[in-house]
């Protein structure tokens, strides 16, 4: 992976690092890649891919409504104004 | 130039789309839960009523409904966006390669319908904002065209044939549709994100098509880039950066699983612009009265389904409009037969006329009042006012004063009146 | 033998309770099991809960300074089935933040181990072993995602059971990665395990992906050696793990040897699938609403996020930036996919092999490392040491690990693994086990004469 598409994930993932920092787990990050490379290795032809390794049947809700009971306690975690939660400007 | 469009539309869901809060609230945060508030430990759990809805919306766009149907993570940073991942469809939305026509005798294809949910409501403060979850959660369908659409009495027509097919799958159109324009006069595409309401999207569309076509003109580059429409000063502005596919870095949504379509129940879709042109055409009415009629009207249809075998087209088309104008109630077959009765005999019943209808009283002396009587009226005024048959000759206008005297007394319809008053005039001369 | 009923059925001491919790508080100074211990031990069983798992009320931070103070509204699927049970809460366990880390040392205080705090206690859920381990009557709700209950059970000398996935509700779990995310469970005794598990199990209507299971109860008497696991490890891991085998065989197990091609591939294919799927999730850990708060709204959001998430520890960001990379579209079909499709024929491969028996191995192909030794360790190194856990927890099979033998004081353990939905046989051979070897702890706390 070279500097320009590592600076790039960092932006994406809205992760900053300092110098010394970057440095170190952008290696980490080419030799464990390298390694995923591997995967090359096994011939998966015919094979689906298994999103989950058990088969979930499907599960619905009925459209049914009903109110949660700890609306306050939810919020507590938060900041609030007037009922709205406080989030950073846009 | 080449228009393609994103259509959000909610559904009319009691819950929200993977959990069971209501979708009605108005104080802010007020049916919010740890789902779609997107609290740490809570996990998605499918309604079953917004995938029928959205398998329907896609089924009457003649989509092609995958057996299954799965959902993914769009990840994108946003404060609306609780968990910093929409849950949407991608590989396996409920519907792919759908149609619909316009007027224009041409058809735009539907690229893909999707089911997704909407972010929170976000208020825009000085530095800071405000968010309501209220909203978060709600499905949304998005209905994605082809860029098939090139001109804008063409986009006005999709609008309109895409929200009646909606309104008669149960969609409430009122609620403003939100819908993203692409947009493009050369190759590269401007989408212009967020346009809400029928005026809005026109103004937009026509701004951005001569802002593109002027810079062609010039010669100048167009950058392909996410525009937002400024309702107050009627123009877009270049806005802030999206994400690309590449970003959003798609993968399946694991706390969800994948769903047969197979058994889902969907309502039969009705085309009511293109019943429109079928009855316009066997029962020579026109075209547009009932369009007028029945494009956002179930009822009416309803109306005219039922009666159509049993009375002519055009009185059943007045009772419909009559009725639409003044009753206070849905028809009962009675007011409906009654009011039709009063059209093929002449009369022109008023509001009066028609809450006395729904009443069942006061209208009897109408409707006693066949044809004969209305015509012995008109003779009795003429012979009234004899001396002005002399006139008549020269002036055809002078006896008009009868059909005013007439309508009032009878409620009658005022050019069935004026066609009996000249046959009836033809008598005298001779 | 069941210590669930031995401790219902005791008297106990006037102040029991409350010097249980008194003893267990000065142990965790030292061993740092805890992240709080804030329940209070009433007649029920005592039972920890792991901190990615939601209890209400009481904060939950996954031991990640960004979940710093959040208090969860509701109580996870399986907290409130062992409430309604009776059981008695006594606290969060410690744990490698979010679950990213094989010796809990990705935390801010790291567990220890309780035979020698010079070493590690294995992770990612340390403190649930570690609880287990100093705790007579106990057990704990603990998490595997990838040996997060294995490794832990093993380096502490407990029993760790990760049931099939789907089995137990994964309604308020703190996701690691979803599609391997597993509940589990950690005690003293086989017994005690097969006893709870059969009481929380069962499709929760909250979580799409918990169903319930056709389980079998099969034991075709037989023990399968997987080459690949079992050659080039440890030496001393790999003889005294040659006597178990004799002993089982003694027991009456008939010992077959099997290579499972490939079967080393499940690292880089868990790796993949586990960071793509949790690099989406610290996304939703953005500084305001809930846990860590960064308090200057005026911030345009894009900096306000990035700066909120200084929060997360080195092994997180590692996890957050590779799993992005390898979910993104133009390298998809390349990392994701293709893992995708390794777990399919991994677990088409499994599937056939343990339709003949269970497959045994060490649970770690290394003894308990020092906490040194294990720190300077780089992160491939780690993820590599992981090659016996990750089959199982890759395709979802039930595993357990169980003490077996003592190498100079510390724990040797194997791991046992099944088909799916065969949990309770498995669980019934450990049992077996335990008849004949008992098992060593260096605190009884809560001990009843």
């Amino acid at each position: 992976m070279d500097d320009r598409e590592f600076s790039r994930l960092l932006k994406i993932c809205r992760i900053q690092m300092g110098e010394a920092e970057r440095a170190k787990v952008k290696g980490e990050v080419d030799e464990i890649l390298e390694y995923f490379n591997s995967l090359g290795d096994v011939d998966t032809k015919g094979m689906e891919e298994a999103f989950h390794p058990i088969t979930v049947p499907e599960k619905l809700r009925k459209d049914e409504a009903s109110d949660f009971n700890d609306i306050n306690m939810l919020l507590k975690n938060t900041k609030t104004y007037r009922f709205y939660v406080v989030g950073p400007n846009v | 130039m080449k228009i393609g469009l994103e259509v959000h539309v909610a559904l009319p869901t009691r819950s929200k789309l993977f959990c069971s809060c209501r979708t009605d609230a108005e104080e802010p945060n007020t049916a919010i839960c740890p789902i779609c508030t997107g609290m740490p430990g809570s996990k998605p759990v499918l309604n079953e009523g917004a995938l029928t809805l959205a398998v329907s919306i896609a089924n009457a766009l003649k989509c092609k409904v995958p057996a299954a149907t799965s959902f993914v993570r769009k990840v994108y940073f946003y404060p609306d966006l609780p968990k910093n991942f929409q849950i949407t469809q991608k590989d396996d939305p409920v519907g792919i390669g759908g149609e619909i026509s316009i007027e224009q005798g041409k058809k735009v294809g539907i690229r893909r319908v999707q089911l997704e949910e909407d972010p929170a409501k976000i208020i825009r403060q000085d530095d800071y904002t405000l968010i309501d979850f209220n909203r978060s959660g709600i499905p949304l369908v998005e209905i994605v065209t082809e860029p098939d659409i090139s001109a804008e009495d063409e986009l006005r027509s999709f609008m309109t044939e895409l929200k009646s097919i909606l309104y008669y799958i149960g969609i409430d159109i009122d609620k403003e549709l939100k819908v993203d324009l692409n947009i493009s006069v050369k190759d590269a595409r401007v989408e212009v994100k967020n346009v809400t309401g029928m005026k809005n999207l026109l103004d937009a569309a026509r701004y951005e098509l001569q802002r593109q076509e002027k810079l062609v003109k010039a010669k100048q580059e167009i950058v392909q880039e996410t525009r937002s429409y400024s309702e107050k000063d009627m123009h877009t502005v270049s806005s802030r950066e999206k994400e690309s596919d590449e970003e959003y870095g798609f993968i399946f949504e694991p706390d969800l699983t994948v769903y047969r379509t197979k058994g889902i129940k969907t309502a039969e879709p009705v085309y009511a612009s293109r019943l429109a042109r079928e009855y316009a055409k066997k029962y020579g009415v026109g075209e547009s009265t009932i369009r007028e009629l029945i494009m956002f009207n179930k009822e009416s249809l309803e109306m005219i389904e039922s009666y159509k075998g049993k009375h002519d087209m055009k009185p059943i088309l007045n009772a419909i409009s009559l009725l639409q104008r003044y009753a206070t109630a849905k028809p009962t077959a009675a007011t409906f037969e009654k009011t039709v009765g009063l059209l093929e005999k002449g009369f022109y019943p008023d509001k009066e006329a028609i809450l006395g209808i729904e009443s069942g009283k006061k209208v009897e002396a109408h409707a006693a009042a066949g044809t004969g009587e209305i015509d012995k009226e008109i003779k009795h005024l003429i012979k009234e006012n004899s001396k002005l048959l002399k006139e008549y000759e020269k002036n055809p206008k002078v006896f008009n004063f009868i059909i005013g005297a007439v309508i009032k007394k009878y409620k009658s319809n005022p050019r069935e009146v004026s066609e009996r008053l000249e046959r009836i005039l033809e008598g005298f001369k001779r | 033998m069941n210590s669930i009923r031995e401790f219902l059925d005791a008297e106990k001491p006037e102040g029991y309770g409350k010097r249980v919790l008194e003893e267990l508080s000065k142990l965790n100074e030292k061993l740092n099991a805890f992240n709080n211990i804030t329940g209070r031990l009433g007649e029920g069983m005592p039972f920890s809960v792991k901190d990615n798992i939601c209890v209400k009320g009481v904060e939950t931070t996954a031991s990640s300074r960004i979940l710093k103070g959040y208090m969860p509204a509701f109580n996870a699927t399986v907290v409130q089935r062992m409430l309604d049970n009776k059981f008695s809460f006594i606290g969060k366990t410690n744990m490698d933040e979010f679950g990213f880390g094989s010796f809990g040392l990705n935390s801010q205080k790291p567990a220890r181990n309780p035979f020698d705090e010079n070493y590690v206690a294995g992770g990612s859920s340390s403190g649930a072993a570690v609880a287990t381990s100093v705790l007579k009557y106990h057990v704990a709700m603990a998490e595997s995602t990838g040996g997060s209950i294995s490794a832990p059970a093993a380096f502490c000398g407990v029993v760790g059971f990760t049931p099939t996935y789907g089995a137990l509700s994964r309604h308020g779990l703190i996701d690691y990665a979803n599609s391997l995310d597993k509940i589990g469970i950690m005690a003293r005794h086989a017994a005690d395990i097969r006893y709870v598990f059969e009481m929380i199990r069962g499709q929760d209507p909250n979580d799409t992906t918990s169903i319930e299971g056709k389980y079998a109860s099969e034991d075709r008497k037989r023990i399968i050696l997987v080459d690949q696991l079992v050659n080039g490890i440890d030496k001393e891991v790999e003889s005294s793990f040659m006597g178990l085998v004799d002993k089982l065989e003694g027991m009456g197990y008939k010992i077959i040897r099997k290579s499972v091609p490939f079967i080393e591939k499940a690292i880089p294919a868990y790796y993949t699938i586990a960071m793509a799927e949790a690099s989406t999730h610290p996304a939703s850990y953005s500084g305001f609403k809930y846990g860590y708060k960064n308090e200057d709204f005026t911030q345009h959001y894009n900096q306000f996020f990035t700066s909120a998430r200084e929060q997360f520890g080195e092994e997180a960001k590692r996890r957050i930036v590779l799993g992005t990379f390898v979910r993104s579209a133009s390298v998809r079909d390349k990392y994701y996919s293709k893992a995708l499709k390794v777990r399919s024929l991994l677990l088409h491969e499994l599937e056939g092999v343990l339709n003949e028996g269970f497959i045994l191995s060490p649970t770690m192909p290394i003894q308990v490392p020092r906490v040194d030794d294990a720190g300077s360790l780089t992160p491939l190194e780690v993820y590599k040491t992981d090659i016996m856990t990750i089959p199982p927890n890759l395709c979802g099979l039930p595993h357990v690990s169980f003490p077996y033998a003592y190498h100079k004081g510390m724990p040797l353990a194997a791991q046992l693994v099944t088909k799916q939905w065969n949990d309770e046989a498995m669980l019934g051979l450990v049992d077996g086990w335990e008849k004949g070897f008992k098992y060593r702890f260096k605190y009884n706390i809560g001990e009843l004469r």
